[in-house]
């Protein structure tokens, strides 16, 4: 009996079976091939544009998808608090690094360390992306995209002695995620067809 | 008769198990919602591979118990039916995971 109620392992069943729709690969490898390709438009900055759209068209498909295959369900949400908590920490620390290297430079040439941190962009891309892989895995308990954070530091490592342009391994890296989520989408709808009324639980001779 | 005695003494010590939570389709119902906030019918029933008629006439006994809430409600002009664990079923069941395991304890290996 006390193995069938292994509440940890119950929990992580509920969350990974919700989360095998591969809509967060699709729109994590949407959001890197976004950045990647408008980095060849020179247009970098677009990529934020994206993220927002992908984040946005998300929650959509989640809820045409997802929710009439599998049903709905709403997690605790002290994972999400803690990694809201962490953001806004990561934020105002990058802006307070933002605001001393502006004062650094205008008191007299780049500073060291903002020197080191440009000569060694790579790295320092390839650390915050797998570092943001994280977070999304902590957050949804998908234990996947840690394997995509090491696949992240693996290419951007490589990538540091390689010298091959950036958006290389974004595009490649935004590829690579984008057909794993294809690939479980697919098997996703064939697995779950759309379920009938009778299933939903609403039907007259349902519950009470 | 004076081994019987002690038998005696010693029943009551071993916890009573709620019997509604102890059927296994019900503990399998309960575990689940235990980790979520709430989920629909339909997520539950996946979960839990029973029949919508099974999965219902359980749900009816954790409800009649006070442990399980049905919201029936209309999103986007659809109907749906959300449960939750009540206050009650949460210490319900964490109760039942103490006895069990009390239980587990003083069973010889």
């Amino acid at each position: 009996m006390a193995e069938r109620v292994n509440l940890k392992e119950i929990e992580r069943k509920v969350y990974t079976s919700y989360h095998q729709d591969g809509l967060i690969d699709v729109s994590i490898a949407f959001i890197v091939l976004a950045f990647g390709l408008m980095m060849v438009l020179d247009m970098g900055w677009m990529g934020w544009v994206f993220a927002v759209v992908s984040i946005s068209l998300y929650a959509a498909a989640k809820k045409t998808l997802t929710v009439p295959r599998i049903g709905f369900v709403r997690f605790a949400t002290y994972r999400v608090k803690a990694m809201q908590t962490l953001a806004i920490g990561v934020l105002s620390l990058l802006m307070l690094l933002g605001v001393v290297a502006f004062m650094q430079t205008e008191e007299g040439g780049t500073p060291p360390w903002l020197l080191f941190a440009i000569e060694n962009y790579m790295l320092v891309i390839g650390v915050s992306v797998a570092a943001s892989f994280c977070a999304v895995g902590y957050t949804f308990r998908i234990r996947r995209v840690y394997a995509y954070a090491l696949l992240t530091l693996t290419m951007f490592v490589t990538g540091h002695f390689l010298y091959y342009p950036l958006h290389y391994y974004l595009i490649l890296l935004g590829t690579l995620i984008l057909l794993f989520g294809l690939v479980m989408l697919i098997r996703f709808i064939r697995r779950y067809p759309l379920s009938t009324t009778e299933s939903t639980g609403d039907s007259d001779n349902e519950g009470k | 008769m004076k081994e019987n005695e002690e038998r005696d003494d010693e029943l009551p010590s071993i916890p009573k198990l709620d019997k509604t939570i102890h059927e296994p389709a019900r503990l399998m119902i309960m575990a689940h919602l235990f980790v979520v906030e709430s989920a629909d019918f339909l997520f539950l029933q996946r979960q839990t591979r029973m029949t919508p008629g099974n999965l219902s006439a359980h749900i009816s006994k954790l409800e009649d118990a006070g442990y399980v809430e049905i919201t029936k409600e209309f999103i986007e002009r659809k109907p749906h039916t959300a449960l939750a664990l009540t206050q009650k079923g949460r210490d319900a069941f964490k109760q039942y995971r103490r006895d069990i395991k009390q239980i587990a304890e003083r069973l010889p290996e």
